[in-house]
C-alpha cells in the first residue's frame, strides 16, 4: 500500500513494534566458512511459517539501489537465492515457507501499476540519454576512450518484472529449482512444506498469503498459537497482519534507515571504485567462471527488523478503547475500523482524500472523529471486511467539518518551515561569510523528504535526475495537456530538458571546475512494486531500529525539514486548496466540469465510497471484484460526500486478466520486448486500434506536490473491452511457447522425504495400490498443513533434480528427494471473521504501565 | 439365607501405582432439545470463547430447565451400547458399566451400577433462589462458550448472539467411553460439554469464583479435583474454567489440560489432594465390589460421609434388576462375539 511514510510514522508512534532481528552469520574458521546451524535454536525465538512476498526480492535483487546491478538474469536469480537464504536463515521456519509471487492483479491495482511502469520506462529512457551525453562529454574533455560495449548497454528494464514475461518463467523455474535443492541438502528443511505460488497463480504476492492464512484459519485443526512471518517492504503488510486476527504474527523487512552509503557503482560502467567522471571506460572484468564473487561479496548486509503486530494490537488496545462508547468494546472489530482509517490516508487503489495526509497527521484525525462519534454510530464502521456505509458518513461528516482549516493549516506549515529554512540559510551564510557554492538548500531539504534512494546521493551531490515537468508548465502548457489527454510530445519533451540532468550539472561542473561528485540517478529505482526501502512510495526516511531511543525534538526536526525552496520559477498551486472556493477550482482545474455541477462531485464521491468497500473487501476477504476500479485521477473532499448510507454497493467477480492481457494493460511501449513480437504494433503502429493507451509521454500533475514521484501521472484508462478484443486477434498468431506463458497456473506444494506426508503421498500417487489423483491431506500427517493436493503429472519422484540455469554454478542431484505437488487451499463459502480462535494464548505485555499512559494522553490529545 | 453385605475397609494400605487404561470413545448420543433420545452426536457443541463481562444470569427467568425428577436408570446408555452391538455384531465385553458420574463419587455400584435416585431425590440439597441462580450460572457459561458448528461455520451472528440465547440443558451429548482402572474393565457414559472442534477433543466447562484470596484458592484446588476425576475418567482432555465474580458476572477464563491437572495440585504444595492415590482408591474399591457381587440381582453400595465413612455393599433381596426389559432380551438373543 503505497502510503508514504507509514511505517516511520508507525513506528514512531508506537516505538516498541520494532525491534532489530538478531542475525548469526557465517563463522570463517581456518579460511573456510561454516554455515550457521539453523536447525539450532533461533535467537529471535522460534517461528512457524514464514510468507515472502518475493516481490519485495525480486525487485531489489535484479537492480540494486545500493550495489552496482547484477550483469544478467542468471546473476539475478543467484542474488534472489543468497537473499532468500539469508531471509529463511534469520527466520527459521519450521512448518511453513510460503513463497508468493505477485500474479496478475485486480483492475484496480492495475492502474497504479501502469502508473508506475510508465514512469518507469521514461526514467529508464532519460537517464540512458544522459548517459550517453556523459560519455561524449567525457570522450572530449578527458580523452577517456569508452568500451563501444559500454556503448550501446541498455539498463535492465526492471518492467520485466511482470506476470507474463520470460524473466517471471526463470524465476519460477529458478525459485522452483532453488526450494528443491534446499529440501534435498539442508537439514532444516527437512520439515517444511514449501509453498510457491508463482506468477501464473493470479492475485498479488501478499494477498495470495492473506488468503492462504485465513483459509489455514478455517480449519478446525488449525493451531491458533501459530507464529507467523511475513517478509516484505510494503508497510500495508502491518495492516494485512492485523487483518488474519492471528496475533503471533511479524512482519520482517531490512532496516532500511540503518543503511549505509554504499556504492552503487559508476554510472557508465557499473563498476565500484570510482565515479563517473573518472571512469576509464573499460568493461567489466569478471571474477571467477560465472562472476560468482563479485555477487557474493558486494551483497550488502543490512541489517533486518522485526515489526511485532501484536505489540501494535497491544497499543491500539489502549488507544481504541472509547470510554463510555456505548456498546461492547471489541478489540478485534476496532482494529478492523482503524486499519480502514488508515485505507483513506492511502491505499494503492484509491487516490487519498486531499485532507489526509500522514504528515500532517491525518490518521489521528481520523482516529479522533472515530472515537467521538463511535456513541451516536452505535457500532463500528466495518464488520468482516464489510462497510457500514450509514456510519462512515458520519466520520466523513466529522471530516468535513475540519477539512477548510486543515488546509489553511497545512500551508501556514509550510510557509514557517520555509521562512525557517531561509532564516537559517541566512545565518549560515554569515557564519561562512559567504554563501557556499555547494549548498543547494532546496534540493537537499528534497531529499531528506524523498525516497531513500535518494536519500542515498552523497551530501554535496547535485541535484539526482527527477523526471518531472516543471510546475511552471503545469498551469500553463501542460494543463491544457492534462485536459485533454492529448500527448503534446515535445512540450513535455521541453519541459524535461529544462530539468537539471546529471550530463547538464556535470558539463556544468567541468565548465566551472569545481568538480566534486558524480551525479546519481535513481532510474532502477523508480519503479519498485515493493514500496518501502525502495523508492516508489517515497517512504522517505524510514524508521531507525530504535526509534524509542531518538529524542522527540530530532523527529519534530527531521518532519519539520523545510520545503524545497520555492525559486521564482515555481509557479503558485492554482488550487490553492488554503483559499476559499478550493473546491470549484479544484473540479474546474482536475475535473474539468463546471463549479456548479454538484451531480458530478457526488458521482465522484460515490464512485469513492464504493472504492473504500473494495478495498475493505479485499484485503479482509479476498478481491470481490476483478474488473472494478476507481475511474478517476483524483478524490473528491471529504464535504462530497452525502448520503452515504443510501448507497447500494455490489460487486461482480468479473473475469481475470490472462498475463499478455495484463501486460498489454500495464506496459509502456518500450517495454514491448517482454511480450511476443507480434503484440508490439499493437503498442507502437499509428495505425493501432489502441494506439492511444500508449502514449510515449505523459504529464504529471504535482497536484500541490514538491516531487514528480509524488504526483499524479495522468494516463489514459484503458478501456478493457477495447484492450481485450484488440489482443484476442494477436493470439492466433503466438507460438505454443509464448502460449504457453499465457496460462492460469496452479500453486506448488514440495515437501522432502524427511516429512511424514511424503510416504503419505507416494502411497495414495505412486504405490501399486495408487487409486486416486487428489486428495484431501489429514492435517496429522502434514503437521499443520490444511487443503487437498494433486498429483502433477509432469513429476517423477527420485529423478534428477536439474539446474535450470545455463549459468550460475548450482548443481544437478540425482535421486531428488523431494516430492512436488499441485496444492488447493481448503474451500469454504464462509466468510472470515474477524475474531481470535479460541485457545490462543498472547503473548505477555510488553506494554508496561508507562507506555500505556503515555499512548493513552497523547492520543487524548492528538488528532484534535 | 444370610442377608448379604460387607464393607470395605478404608483404612487398608492400597496398592501403589494402579494402571489405567486410556478412554476410548467406543460410541455416543445425544439427546435433543425436548430431551428426547437420539443415535447421533447431533448434540454435540463446539467451544468457542465466550464474550467476557456477561452476566451469567441473564435470561434465569426463561431457563428451560430438564426436569430429573424422573429416574432415567441407565436407559439411554443401554440403548446406546445395544445399538452399536447391532451395528458392529459385538459384544462390549466388560466388569462394569455405568453412568461416570457414579464413579467419580465412587458410591454405589454393581456389574452395572445406577444411582439410587430415589435416595437422592430425598436427600438432595433443596436450593434456595439464590443456589437455583448460581446453578444456573453453569450452563449458561455452557451456552456462552459453546457453538452449534464449529466457529469458522458458524455466522458472526450465530456467535454474537449467544447471550440472548434461551438456556436449556434438555439438549445434550454424551460419550461411551471403554476404559480400565487397575484390573478392572469398564464402559463409562457421560455427558460431554463441547468439543475443542475436532472428536474426540473434548472440552469440561466449569464456573468457578475467581479466587481472589488465600481462601478461594484452597476451595478452587479442591475443585480442581473433581473437576480432573470427571474428565479424566471420561478421556476428556481440556477443562474450560470460566471464572466469575460473586455477582455472576464472567471475568476470565482459563484452560486446563487434564493430565496436567494433578500437577497444579501438586505444585501448590497444600497436599490436598493427590492424583496418583484417587487413582490407586478407586482402582481398590472397584476391585473390591467386583469381588463382592457373586451372583445376579440388584446390589446397593453405601457410602456414608458423614458417619462412620464406610463403603458397604448388600444384596437388595425382592429387586431382579434395573435394566431395560429391551436389552434384557437383547442380551439374551442376540448371537454376539
Ligand atoms: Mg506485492
Amino acid at each position: 500500500m503505497g502510503v508514504p511514510a507509514l511505517f516511520r510514522w508507525l513506528s514512531q508512534k508506537y516505538p516498541k513494534i520494532v525491534s532489530p532481528v538478531i542475525e548469526e552469520l557465517p563463522q570463517e574458521i581456518d579460511g573456510v566458512t561454516v554455515p550457521v546451524d539453523t536447525t539450532k535454536p533461533n535467537p529471535n525465538g522460534e517461528m512457524d511459517n514464514l510468507y515472502l512476498d518475493m516481490n519485495g526480492i525480486v525487485h531489489p535483487c535484479s537492480h540494486p539501489e545500493d550495489r552496482p546491478a547484477p550483469e544478467t538474469e542468471e546473476e539475478m536469480m543467484m542474488a534472489v537465492f543468497e537473499y532468500t537464504d539469508r531471509v529463511v536463515n534469520m527466520v527459521r521456519p519450521r512448518k511453513v515457507l510460503m513463497i508468493a509471487v505477485d500474479g496478475v492483479a485486480p483492475r484496480a491495482k492495475m492502474n497504479q501499476q501502469r502508473s508506475r511502469r510508465f514512469r518507469s520506462a521514461k526514467e529508464a529512457q532519460e537517464k540512458e540519454d544522459d548517459t550517453a551525453a556523459l560519455m561524449i562529454l567525457l570522450e572530449k574533455q578527458r580523452g577517456h576512450k569508452i568500451d563501444e560495449e559500454l556503448k550501446g548497454k541498455k539498463v535492465w528494464d526492471s518492467n520485466a518484472i511482470t506476470p507474463g514475461t520470460p524473466f517471471m518463467d526463470i524465476l519460477a523455474a529458478s525459485l522452483r529449482y532453488w526450494c528443491q535443492y534446499k529440501l534435498n541438502t539442508d537439514p532444516a528443511w527437512a520439515k517444511l512444506k514449501v509453498i510457491i505460488s508463482d506468477s501464473t497463480v493470479p492475485g498479488e504476492g501478499e494477498h495470495k498469503i492473506m488468503e492462504f492464512i485465513r483459509s489455514q484459519r478455517g480449519n478446525p485443526e488449525h493451531d491458533p498459537n501459530t507464529r507467523h512471518v511475513i517478509y516484505g517492504l510494503d508497510a500495508d503488510l502491518i495492516m494485512l497482519g492485523l487483518g488474519t486476527h492471528e496475533p503471533h504474527f511479524r512482519v520482517l523487512r531490512e532496516d532500511v534507515f540503518a543503511a549505509d552509503k554504499k556504492q552503487k557503482g559508476c554510472q557508465i560502467c557499473g563498476q565500484t571504485g570510482h565515479r563517473a567522471e573518472e571512469c576509464q571506460g573499460k568493461a567489466k572484468q569478471k571474477s571467477g567462471e560465472f562472476d560468482e564473487k563479485a555477487t557474493t561479496v558486494n551483497v550488502s548486509k543490512k541489517p533486518f527488523i522485526w515489526l511485532h503486530v501484536g505489540i501494535l494490537r497491544e497499543y491500539l488496545a489502549v488507544e481504541l478503547d472509547v470510554k463510555e462508547q456505548g456498546f461492547r468494546f471489541d478489540l478485534e472489530r476496532a482494529i478492523d475500523d482503524w486499519v480502514f482509517m488508515c485505507f483513506f490516508v492511502g491505499n494503492d487503489f484509491l487516490p487519498h482524500l486531499p485532507s489526509l495526509e500522514i504528515r500532517d497527521g491525518g490518521i489521528d484525525t481520523l482516529m479522533a472523529i472515530w472515537k467521538d462519534n463511535l456513541p451516536v454510530m452505535g457500532g463500528y464502521l466495518t464488520k468482516d471486511g464489510s462497510v457500514e456505509l450509514d456510519k462512515v458518513q458520519y466520520i466523513l461528516d466529522g471530516l468535513a467539518k475540519q477539512e477548510d482549516a486543515i488546509f489553511r493549516r497545512r500551508k501556514q506549515g509550510e510557509d514557517r518551515r520555509e521562512e525557517n529554512a531561509k532564516r537559517r540559510k541566512l545565518q549560515e551564510q554569515g557564519r561562512n561569510g559567504r554563501a557556499n557554492t555547494n549548498d543547494r538548500p532546496g534540493y537537499e531539504d528534497a531529499v531528506m523528504s524523498a525516497p531513500s534512494n535518494r536519500r542515498k546521493v552523497p551530501d554535496s551531490a547535485p541535484p539526482p535526475m527527477i523526471p518531472l515537468m516543471k510546475p511552471g508548465d503545469l498551469s500553463a502548457e501542460t494543463k491544457k495537456l492534462n485536459y485533454d489527454m492529448v500527448m503534446n510530445r515535445e512540450g513535455i519533451r521541453k519541459a524535461n530538458l529544462q530539468n537539471k540532468s546529471a550530463a547538464a550539472v556535470l558539463k556544468a561542473q567541468l565548465a566551472s571546475g569545481k568538480l566534486e561528485v558524480a551525479a546519481e540517478s535513481p532510474v532502477n529505482g523508480a519503479e519498485t512494486e515493493s514500496e518501502s526501502a525502495t523508492p516508489a512510495d517515497g517512504e522517505a526516511a524510514v524508521a531507525p531500529v530504535t526509534p524509542a531511543k531518538r529524542k522527540a525534538d530530532e523527529v519534530e526536526a527531521e518532519d519539520a525539514a523545510p520545503a524545497p525552496k520555492k525559486d521564482a520559477e515555481m509557479p503558485p498551486d492554482t488550487v490553492r486548496l488554503w483559499e476559499p472556493g478550493y473546491r470549484d477550482r479544484y473540479y474546474e482545474q482536475k475535473f474539468h466540469v463546471n463549479a456548479d455541477d454538484h451531480e458530478f462531485r457526488h458521482k465522484v464521491a460515490a464512485a469513492y465510497v464504493e472504492g473504500l468497500c473494495w478495498v475493505l473487501r479485499y484485503y479482509f476477504q479476498g478481491c470481490p471484484s476483478w474488473d472494478w476500479y476507481y475511474p478517476y485521477h483524483y478524490a473528491p473532499f471529504a464535504q462530497d460526500f452525502k448520503d452515504v448510507g443510501k448507497l447500494e454497493i455490489n460487486f461482480t467477480h468479473g473475469t481475470i486478466f490472462k498475463p499478455f492481457e495484463q501486460l498489454m494493460g500495464v506496459l509502456p511501449a518500450a517495454s514491448k520486448h517482454t511480450l511476443p513480437t507480434p503484440f508490439h504494433k499493437l503498442m507502437t503502429d499509428e495505425n493501432s486500434e489502441i494506439i492511444e493507451f500508449y502514449p510515449e509521454n505523459f504529464p504529471i500533475d504535482l497536484n500541490g506536490k514538491k516531487f514528480a514521484w509524488q504526483g499524479v501521472a495522468l494516463l489514459p484508462f484503458i478501456d478493457e473491452k477495447r484492450l481485450l478484443a484488440a489482443i484476442q486477434k494477436v493470439y492466433p498468431q503466438l507460438t505454443p511457447e509464448d502460449l504457453a506463458r499465457n496460462e492460469l497456473g496452479r500453486d506448488t506444494l514440495l515437501i522432502s522425504d524427511g516429512h511424514p506426508l511424503y510416504d503419505d503421498v507416494v502411497n495414495r500417487f505412486y504405490s501399486k495400490k495408487a487409486d486416486v489423483t487428489k486428495y484431501k491431506i489429514s492435517m496429522r500427517t502434514s503437521e499443520g498443513l490444511a487443503g487437498g493436493v494433486e498429483k502433477d503429472p509432469s513429476f517423477i519422484p527420485r529423478s534428477t533434480l536439474t539446474f535450470p540455469l545455463a549459468t550460475g554454478g548450482m548443481p544437478d542431484l540425482d535421486n531428488d528427494r523431494t516430492m512436488s505437488l499441485f496444492y488447493d487451499l481448503p474451500k469454504t463459502k464462509n466468510i472470515h471473521k474477524s475474531m481470535l480462535l479460541r485457545g490462543v494464548r498472547l503473548d505477555p505485555p510488553t506494554l508496561n504501565r508507562g507506555d500505556i499512559e503515555m499512548t493513552r494522553s497523547r492520543a487524548e490529545g492528538r488528532g484534535r | 439365607m444370610t442377608a448379604q453385605s460387607s464393607s470395605f475397609p478404608l483404612n487398608q494400605q492400597l496398592r501403589r501405582g494402579a494402571a489405567v487404561r486410556r478412554p476410548q470413545e467406543i460410541t455416543c448420543f445425544s439427546y435433543d432439545d425436548q430431551h428426547q433420545y437420539q443415535s447421533d452426536a447431533s448434540g454435540l457443541r463446539y467451544y468457542y470463547n465466550p464474550q467476557l463481562d456477561t452476566d451469567l444470569s441473564q435470561g434465569f427467568e426463561e431457563f428451560d430447565q430438564h426436569d430429573d425428577s424422573v429416574d432415567e436408570h441407565l436407559d439411554s446408555l443401554l440403548r446406546a451400547i445395544m445399538e452399536h452391538e447391532k451395528a458392529t455384531g459385538k459384544k462390549c465385553a466388560t466388569d462394569i458399566m455405568t453412568w461416570r458420574g457414579l464413579i467419580t463419587k465412587a458410591s454405589a455400584i454393581t456389574s452395572f451400577l445406577e444411582e439410587n435416585h430415589s435416595y437422592k431425590m430425598a436427600n438432595r440439597w433443596k436450593p434456595d433462589r439464590r443456589g437455583a441462580q448460581m446453578s444456573f450460572w453453569g450452563y449458561k457459561f455452557e451456552s456462552l462458550a459453546t457453538l452449534p458448528k464449529t466457529w469458522h461455520e458458524c455466522t458472526r451472528e450465530e456467535v454474537d448472539n449467544r447471550p440472548n440465547e434461551r438456556v436449556s440443558n434438555k439438549a445434550q451429548f454424551c460419550s461411551i467411553v471403554k476404559t480400565g482402572l487397575g484390573d478392572t474393565k469398564l464402559i463409562l457414559g457421560g455427558e460431554v460439554d463441547a468439543v475443542w472442534d475436532v472428536r474426540p477433543s473434548y472440552v469440561e466447562l466449569k464456573t468457578s469464583k475467581l479466587p481472589v484470596n488465600e481462601r478461594d484458592e484452597v476451595t478452587f484446588e479442591r475443585k480442581l479435583q473433581k473437576f480432573w476425576a470427571q474428565s479424566f475418567l471420561l478421556g476428556v482432555g481440556k477443562i474450560v474454567v470460566g471464572f466469575r465474580d460473586d455477582h455472576g458476572t464472567l471475568l476470565s477464563t482459563r484452560d486446563f489440560e487434564t493430565q496436567a491437572i494433578p500437577a497444579i495440585a501438586k505444585r501448590s504444595q497444600r497436599r490436598l489432594w493427590d492424583g496418583n492415590q484417587s487413582i490407586d482408591f478407586t482402582a481398590e474399591a472397584l476391585r473390591w465390589i467386583k469381588e463382592q457381587i457373586h451372583e445376579g440381582g440388584v446390589w446397593r453400595i453405601k457410602y456414608d460421609p458423614k458417619g462412620n465413612r464406610e463403603i458397604t455393599i448388600t444384596k437388595v433381596e425382592g429387586e431382579k434388576t434395573f435394566l431395560t426389559q429391551e436389552f434384557l432380551e437383547w442380551r439374551e438373543t442376540a448371537t454376539l462375539q
